[in-house]
Protein backbone atom coordinates (compact mmCIF):
# COMPACT_ATOMS: atom_id res chain seq x y z
CA UNK A 1 0.00 0.00 0.00
CA UNK A 2 1.36 3.44 -0.86
CA UNK A 3 1.88 6.20 1.66
CA UNK A 4 -1.42 7.93 0.86
CA UNK A 5 -3.29 4.67 1.26
CA UNK A 6 -1.64 4.05 4.62
CA UNK A 7 -2.53 7.57 5.75
CA UNK A 8 -6.10 6.97 4.64
CA UNK A 9 -6.06 3.93 6.87
CA UNK A 10 -5.28 6.15 9.87
CA UNK A 11 -1.49 5.73 9.92
CA UNK A 12 -0.19 8.98 11.40
CA UNK A 13 3.41 8.16 10.48
CA UNK A 14 2.35 7.97 6.84
CA UNK A 15 0.56 11.28 7.21
CA UNK A 16 3.75 12.73 8.70
CA UNK A 17 5.60 11.55 5.58
CA UNK A 18 3.05 13.34 3.41
CA UNK A 19 3.44 16.40 5.62
CA UNK A 20 7.23 16.34 5.25
CA UNK A 21 6.97 16.01 1.50
CA UNK A 22 4.62 18.97 1.09
CA UNK A 23 4.89 21.35 4.01
CA UNK A 24 7.68 23.54 2.66
CA UNK A 25 5.86 24.41 -0.55
CA UNK A 26 2.54 24.89 1.22
CA UNK A 27 4.06 27.16 3.87
CA UNK A 28 5.92 29.19 1.23
CA UNK A 29 2.74 29.74 -0.72
CA UNK A 30 0.76 30.65 2.40
CA UNK A 31 3.48 33.11 3.38
CA UNK A 32 3.44 34.68 -0.07
CA UNK A 33 -0.31 35.07 0.23
CA UNK A 34 -0.42 36.28 3.83
CA UNK A 35 2.87 38.10 4.35
CA UNK A 36 3.02 37.17 8.03
CA UNK A 37 4.51 34.15 9.71
CA UNK A 38 1.68 33.54 12.15
CA UNK A 39 -0.94 33.63 9.41
CA UNK A 40 1.15 31.38 7.18
CA UNK A 41 1.51 28.93 10.08
CA UNK A 42 -2.20 29.02 10.88
CA UNK A 43 -3.20 28.44 7.27
CA UNK A 44 -0.65 25.68 6.77
CA UNK A 45 -1.70 23.86 9.93
CA UNK A 46 -5.36 24.24 9.11
CA UNK A 47 -4.77 22.89 5.61
CA UNK A 48 -3.09 19.75 6.91
CA UNK A 49 -5.74 19.23 9.56
CA UNK A 50 -8.47 19.47 6.96
CA UNK A 51 -6.56 17.15 4.67
CA UNK A 52 -6.32 14.60 7.50
CA UNK A 53 -10.05 14.90 8.14
CA UNK A 54 -10.91 14.51 4.48
CA UNK A 55 -8.38 11.89 3.44
CA UNK A 56 -11.17 9.46 2.68
CA UNK A 57 -12.39 11.89 0.02
CA UNK A 58 -9.11 11.75 -1.89
CA UNK A 59 -9.76 9.44 -4.84
CA UNK A 60 -6.43 9.75 -6.60
CA UNK A 61 -7.87 11.55 -9.62
CA UNK A 62 -5.16 14.18 -9.20
CA UNK A 63 -1.77 14.07 -7.52
CA UNK A 64 -1.98 14.17 -3.74
CA UNK A 65 0.01 17.41 -3.66
CA UNK A 66 -2.47 19.05 -6.05
CA UNK A 67 -5.37 17.97 -3.86
CA UNK A 68 -3.56 19.23 -0.75
CA UNK A 69 -2.68 22.53 -2.39
CA UNK A 70 -6.30 23.05 -3.38
CA UNK A 71 -7.29 22.75 0.27
CA UNK A 72 -4.49 25.08 1.35
CA UNK A 73 -5.30 27.78 -1.18
CA UNK A 74 -8.94 27.65 -0.16
CA UNK A 75 -8.00 27.94 3.52
CA UNK A 76 -5.60 30.79 2.77
CA UNK A 77 -8.02 32.81 0.67
CA UNK A 78 -10.85 32.40 3.17
CA UNK A 79 -8.54 33.31 6.03
CA UNK A 80 -7.25 36.40 4.31
CA UNK A 81 -10.74 37.68 3.66
CA UNK A 82 -11.10 37.92 7.43
CA UNK A 83 -7.91 39.88 7.89
CA UNK A 84 -7.51 43.57 7.36
CA UNK A 85 -4.84 43.51 4.70
CA UNK A 86 -3.90 47.13 5.20
CA UNK A 87 -3.31 46.59 8.88
CA UNK A 88 -1.00 43.69 8.04
CA UNK A 89 0.81 45.74 5.48
CA UNK A 90 1.33 48.65 7.86
CA UNK A 91 2.75 46.32 10.46
CA UNK A 92 5.17 44.67 8.08
CA UNK A 93 6.32 48.01 6.74
CA UNK A 94 7.02 49.28 10.22
CA UNK A 95 9.47 46.43 10.60
CA UNK A 96 10.89 46.81 7.14
CA UNK A 97 14.45 47.87 6.61
CA UNK A 98 16.09 48.61 3.27
CA UNK A 99 17.21 45.41 1.63
CA UNK A 100 19.86 44.99 -1.00
CA UNK A 101 18.30 43.73 -4.20
CA UNK A 102 20.48 43.06 -7.19
CA UNK A 103 22.37 46.18 -8.11
CA UNK A 104 20.36 48.59 -6.01
CA UNK A 105 18.90 48.83 -2.58
CA UNK A 106 15.12 48.85 -2.58
CA UNK A 107 14.02 51.53 -0.14
CA UNK A 108 10.93 51.32 2.04
CA UNK A 109 8.94 53.61 -0.24
CA UNK A 110 9.63 51.50 -3.31
CA UNK A 111 8.85 48.34 -1.40
CA UNK A 112 5.58 49.86 -0.27
CA UNK A 113 4.60 50.79 -3.83
CA UNK A 114 5.44 47.32 -5.02
CA UNK A 115 3.52 45.66 -2.21
CA UNK A 116 0.50 47.90 -2.68
CA UNK A 117 0.43 47.14 -6.37
CA UNK A 118 0.37 43.39 -5.74
CA UNK A 119 -2.04 43.68 -2.81
CA UNK A 120 -4.34 45.75 -4.99
CA UNK A 121 -4.69 43.05 -7.63
CA UNK A 122 -8.01 41.22 -7.69
CA UNK A 123 -7.72 37.98 -5.75
CA UNK A 124 -7.98 35.70 -8.80
CA UNK A 125 -5.10 37.48 -10.56
CA UNK A 126 -2.94 37.88 -7.47
CA UNK A 127 -3.18 34.18 -6.60
CA UNK A 128 -2.01 33.07 -10.04
CA UNK A 129 0.78 35.67 -10.07
CA UNK A 130 2.08 34.52 -6.70
CA UNK A 131 1.90 30.86 -7.66
CA UNK A 132 3.45 31.17 -11.09
CA UNK A 133 5.90 34.06 -11.00
CA UNK A 134 6.95 33.97 -7.37
CA UNK A 135 6.73 30.29 -6.48
CA UNK A 136 7.28 28.66 -9.86
CA UNK A 137 4.10 26.58 -10.21
CA UNK A 138 3.28 25.54 -13.77
CA UNK A 139 -0.01 26.43 -15.39
CA UNK A 140 -1.03 22.76 -15.33
CA UNK A 141 -0.55 22.61 -11.57
CA UNK A 142 -2.28 25.95 -11.02
CA UNK A 143 -5.23 24.83 -13.11
CA UNK A 144 -5.55 21.63 -11.07
CA UNK A 145 -5.28 23.46 -7.76
CA UNK A 146 -7.71 26.24 -8.59
CA UNK A 147 -10.05 24.02 -10.56
CA UNK A 148 -9.92 26.13 -13.72
CA UNK A 149 -8.81 25.35 -17.28
CA UNK A 150 -5.13 25.85 -18.02
CA UNK A 151 -5.98 28.64 -20.46
CA UNK A 152 -7.72 30.51 -17.66
CA UNK A 153 -4.58 30.32 -15.55
CA UNK A 154 -2.53 31.75 -18.41
CA UNK A 155 -5.04 34.50 -19.07
CA UNK A 156 -5.15 35.45 -15.39
CA UNK A 157 -1.38 35.66 -15.21
CA UNK A 158 -1.23 37.82 -18.28
CA UNK A 159 -3.91 40.10 -16.85
CA UNK A 160 -2.13 40.26 -13.49
CA UNK A 161 1.14 41.34 -15.09
CA UNK A 162 -0.64 43.85 -17.24
CA UNK A 163 -2.40 45.39 -14.26
CA UNK A 164 0.82 45.44 -12.29
CA UNK A 165 2.68 47.25 -15.03
CA UNK A 166 -0.16 49.72 -15.39
CA UNK A 167 -0.26 50.39 -11.64
CA UNK A 168 3.46 50.78 -11.22
CA UNK A 169 4.04 52.82 -14.35
CA UNK A 170 7.57 54.14 -14.09
CA UNK A 171 7.63 53.93 -10.32
CA UNK A 172 10.09 51.02 -10.28
CA UNK A 173 12.12 52.20 -13.22
CA UNK A 174 15.36 52.71 -11.32
CA UNK A 175 15.20 49.16 -9.97
CA UNK A 176 14.16 47.23 -13.05
CA UNK A 177 15.55 49.44 -15.80
CA UNK B 1 6.79 50.07 -17.91
CA UNK B 2 7.65 48.11 -21.03
CA UNK B 3 7.11 44.40 -21.60
CA UNK B 4 10.88 43.81 -21.58
CA UNK B 5 11.05 44.76 -17.95
CA UNK B 6 8.59 42.08 -16.89
CA UNK B 7 11.29 39.55 -16.13
CA UNK B 8 13.16 42.06 -14.04
CA UNK B 9 10.01 42.99 -12.18
CA UNK B 10 9.28 39.31 -11.57
CA UNK B 11 12.74 38.85 -10.12
CA UNK B 12 12.21 41.85 -7.87
CA UNK B 13 8.85 40.53 -6.69
CA UNK B 14 10.28 37.08 -6.02
CA UNK B 15 12.94 38.58 -3.80
CA UNK B 16 10.91 41.33 -2.18
CA UNK B 17 7.22 40.50 -1.98
CA UNK B 18 6.41 38.50 1.15
CA UNK B 19 9.65 36.57 0.84
CA UNK B 20 9.10 33.44 2.97
CA UNK B 21 11.50 32.34 5.69
CA UNK B 22 12.27 28.68 6.19
CA UNK B 23 9.16 26.72 7.15
CA UNK B 24 8.97 25.98 10.90
CA UNK B 25 8.26 22.32 10.16
CA UNK B 26 8.55 20.80 13.60
CA UNK B 27 6.65 23.55 15.41
CA UNK B 28 3.77 23.32 12.99
CA UNK B 29 3.70 19.54 13.20
CA UNK B 30 3.58 19.73 16.99
CA UNK B 31 0.62 22.09 16.79
CA UNK B 32 -1.14 19.82 14.29
CA UNK B 33 -0.55 16.79 16.50
CA UNK B 34 -1.88 18.60 19.56
CA UNK B 35 -5.06 19.52 17.75
CA UNK B 36 -5.50 16.01 16.42
CA UNK B 37 -5.05 14.57 19.88
CA UNK B 38 -7.39 17.15 21.39
CA UNK B 39 -10.04 15.97 18.95
CA UNK B 40 -9.47 12.35 19.78
CA UNK B 41 -9.76 13.12 23.48
CA UNK B 42 -13.14 14.74 23.04
CA UNK B 43 -12.44 18.44 22.74
CA UNK B 44 -14.65 19.68 19.94
CA UNK B 45 -12.50 21.08 17.14
CA UNK B 46 -12.76 24.60 15.78
CA UNK B 47 -14.03 23.32 12.46
CA UNK B 48 -16.60 21.06 14.04
CA UNK B 49 -17.75 23.80 16.39
CA UNK B 50 -18.02 26.32 13.57
CA UNK B 51 -19.97 24.02 11.29
CA UNK B 52 -22.26 23.00 14.11
CA UNK B 53 -22.68 26.68 14.96
CA UNK B 54 -23.50 27.57 11.38
CA UNK B 55 -25.98 24.70 11.15
CA UNK B 56 -27.67 25.76 14.38
CA UNK B 57 -27.98 29.37 13.27
CA UNK B 58 -29.49 28.28 9.98
CA UNK B 59 -32.03 26.13 11.77
CA UNK B 60 -35.56 27.42 12.42
CA UNK B 61 -35.01 27.26 16.18
CA UNK B 62 -31.70 29.09 16.03
CA UNK B 63 -32.81 31.88 18.25
CA UNK B 64 -34.26 29.47 20.76
CA UNK B 65 -30.75 28.07 21.10
CA UNK B 66 -29.36 31.58 21.33
CA UNK B 67 -31.85 32.46 24.03
CA UNK B 68 -30.89 29.35 25.95
CA UNK B 69 -27.26 30.39 25.73
CA UNK B 70 -28.11 33.81 27.09
CA UNK B 71 -30.09 32.26 29.91
CA UNK B 72 -27.14 30.10 30.91
CA UNK B 73 -24.81 33.05 30.88
CA UNK B 74 -27.44 35.25 32.44
CA UNK B 75 -27.02 33.38 35.71
CA UNK B 76 -23.50 34.73 35.84
CA UNK B 77 -24.66 38.20 34.98
CA UNK B 78 -27.27 38.03 37.68
CA UNK B 79 -24.60 37.26 40.23
CA UNK B 80 -22.50 40.14 39.00
CA UNK B 81 -25.17 42.80 38.81
CA UNK B 82 -27.75 41.85 41.45
CA UNK B 83 -29.92 43.38 42.81
CA UNK B 84 -30.26 45.88 39.98
CA UNK B 85 -30.19 43.38 37.12
CA UNK B 86 -33.48 42.50 35.43
CA UNK B 87 -34.93 39.07 36.14
CA UNK B 88 -33.06 36.46 34.11
CA UNK B 89 -36.26 35.13 32.59
CA UNK B 90 -36.81 38.51 30.93
CA UNK B 91 -33.29 38.72 29.56
CA UNK B 92 -33.59 37.29 26.06
CA UNK B 93 -35.56 39.41 23.66
CA UNK B 94 -37.03 36.25 22.37
CA UNK B 95 -36.72 33.09 20.45
CA UNK B 96 -38.67 34.74 17.71
CA UNK B 97 -36.90 37.95 16.79
CA UNK B 98 -33.41 38.22 18.30
CA UNK B 99 -31.47 38.34 21.51
CA UNK B 100 -31.27 41.59 23.44
CA UNK B 101 -27.96 43.16 22.39
CA UNK B 102 -27.52 44.78 25.81
CA UNK B 103 -27.83 41.51 27.67
CA UNK B 104 -25.53 39.78 25.22
CA UNK B 105 -22.98 42.52 25.68
CA UNK B 106 -23.12 42.15 29.46
CA UNK B 107 -22.78 38.40 29.16
CA UNK B 108 -19.78 38.81 26.88
CA UNK B 109 -18.09 41.31 29.19
CA UNK B 110 -18.55 39.06 32.20
CA UNK B 111 -17.27 36.08 30.27
CA UNK B 112 -14.28 38.00 28.96
CA UNK B 113 -13.41 39.08 32.49
CA UNK B 114 -13.21 35.48 33.66
CA UNK B 115 -11.30 34.46 30.56
CA UNK B 116 -8.83 37.26 31.19
CA UNK B 117 -8.20 35.86 34.67
CA UNK B 118 -7.45 32.43 33.19
CA UNK B 119 -5.16 33.83 30.50
CA UNK B 120 -3.23 35.86 33.06
CA UNK B 121 -2.72 32.76 35.19
CA UNK B 122 -1.56 30.73 32.18
CA UNK B 123 0.80 33.49 31.13
CA UNK B 124 2.25 33.86 34.63
CA UNK B 125 2.70 30.10 35.07
CA UNK B 126 3.89 29.75 31.52
CA UNK B 127 6.79 32.10 32.16
CA UNK B 128 8.28 29.33 34.28
CA UNK B 129 7.48 26.73 31.62
CA UNK B 130 4.65 25.07 33.52
CA UNK B 131 0.85 25.15 33.62
CA UNK B 132 -1.35 23.58 36.26
CA UNK B 133 -3.21 20.68 34.56
CA UNK B 134 -6.31 21.68 36.55
CA UNK B 135 -6.50 24.76 34.35
CA UNK B 136 -7.73 22.42 31.61
CA UNK B 137 -11.14 22.00 33.24
CA UNK B 138 -11.52 25.72 33.61
CA UNK B 139 -10.43 26.31 30.02
CA UNK B 140 -12.93 23.70 28.74
CA UNK B 141 -15.72 25.43 30.60
CA UNK B 142 -14.74 28.82 29.19
CA UNK B 143 -14.45 27.29 25.74
CA UNK B 144 -18.03 26.06 25.96
CA UNK B 145 -19.22 29.48 27.09
CA UNK B 146 -17.26 31.19 24.33
CA UNK B 147 -19.01 29.02 21.78
CA UNK B 148 -22.40 29.66 23.34
CA UNK B 149 -21.76 33.37 23.10
CA UNK B 150 -20.65 33.05 19.50
CA UNK B 151 -23.88 31.22 18.74
CA UNK B 152 -25.97 33.85 20.41
CA UNK B 153 -24.44 37.02 19.07
CA UNK B 154 -25.15 36.73 15.34
CA UNK B 155 -22.61 39.26 14.04
CA UNK B 156 -23.82 42.26 16.00
CA UNK B 157 -20.31 43.53 16.64
CA UNK B 158 -17.55 42.43 14.24
CA UNK B 159 -14.74 43.35 16.65
CA UNK B 160 -16.31 41.27 19.42
CA UNK B 161 -16.91 38.39 17.00
CA UNK B 162 -13.25 38.45 16.03
CA UNK B 163 -12.14 38.57 19.65
CA UNK B 164 -14.37 35.61 20.55
CA UNK B 165 -13.01 33.62 17.61
CA UNK B 166 -9.43 34.30 18.70
CA UNK B 167 -10.30 33.37 22.28
CA UNK B 168 -11.82 30.14 21.05
CA UNK B 169 -8.55 29.26 19.37
CA UNK B 170 -6.43 30.20 22.39
CA UNK B 171 -8.66 28.21 24.75
CA UNK B 172 -8.44 25.14 22.49
CA UNK B 173 -4.67 25.50 22.62
CA UNK B 174 -4.67 25.76 26.41
CA UNK B 175 -6.77 22.63 26.69
CA UNK B 176 -4.26 20.96 24.36
CA UNK B 177 -1.35 22.05 26.57
CA UNK B 178 -2.92 20.68 29.73
CA UNK B 179 -3.64 17.37 28.01
CA UNK B 180 -0.13 17.12 26.61
CA UNK B 181 1.20 17.84 30.11
CA UNK B 182 -0.11 14.45 31.18
CA UNK B 183 2.19 12.74 28.68
CA UNK B 184 5.26 13.99 26.83
CA UNK B 185 6.63 16.90 28.87
CA UNK B 186 8.84 18.13 26.04
CA UNK B 187 5.91 18.42 23.69
CA UNK B 188 3.80 20.05 26.41
CA UNK B 189 6.45 22.74 26.78
CA UNK B 190 6.52 23.28 23.01
CA UNK B 191 2.74 23.56 22.98
CA UNK B 192 2.88 26.02 25.83
CA UNK B 193 5.36 28.19 23.98
CA UNK B 194 3.14 28.16 20.89
CA UNK B 195 0.10 29.03 22.97
CA UNK B 196 1.79 31.94 24.72
CA UNK B 197 3.13 33.13 21.40
CA UNK B 198 -0.37 32.95 19.92
CA UNK B 199 -1.78 34.97 22.81
CA UNK B 200 0.81 37.66 22.22
CA UNK B 201 0.42 37.74 18.48
CA UNK B 202 -3.34 37.99 18.68
CA UNK B 203 -3.05 40.58 21.45
CA UNK B 204 -5.98 38.93 23.20
CA UNK B 205 -5.29 40.33 26.66
CA UNK B 206 -5.05 43.94 25.53
CA UNK B 207 -8.17 43.49 23.39
CA UNK B 208 -10.04 42.05 26.37
CA UNK B 209 -8.88 44.93 28.54
CA UNK B 210 -10.30 47.35 26.00
CA UNK B 211 -13.75 45.82 26.60
CA UNK B 212 -13.77 44.69 30.22
CA UNK B 213 -14.05 47.11 33.12
CA UNK B 214 -11.44 46.54 35.87
CA UNK B 215 -12.55 43.87 38.34
CA UNK B 216 -15.08 42.18 36.10
CA UNK B 217 -12.93 39.08 36.01
CA UNK B 218 -13.58 38.43 39.68
CA UNK B 219 -17.26 37.82 39.12
CA UNK B 220 -18.37 34.25 38.78
CA UNK B 221 -14.92 32.76 39.30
Amino acid sequence: MDVVGRAQGGDQAAFRALYDANVDRIYRLMYRMAGEDHLARDFTQEAFLRAWQRLDQFRGNAAFSTWLHAIAVSVGLNGLRKVDRHRRRERSLEDAAPVAVGRRELDVGARERLAEAVDGLPEIYRTVLLMHDLEGYGHGDIAGILGVPEGTSKARLSRAREKLRATLGDAMKEYVG
Amino acid sequence: MSEERTDELTRLLREEYNAPPEAPRDEMWSAIQARLEARESGVVSLDQARSRRAARLRAPLAWAAAAAAVLVLGVGIGRMTAPTAPPVAEAPAGATGGADPGILRLAAVEHLGRTEALLRMVRADGASGWVDPAVGTWARSLLTETRLLMDARQEQDPAMEELLEDLELVLVQIVGVTEAAGGDQGRAREELILTLDGMERREVLSRIQAVVPPGAGLAGT
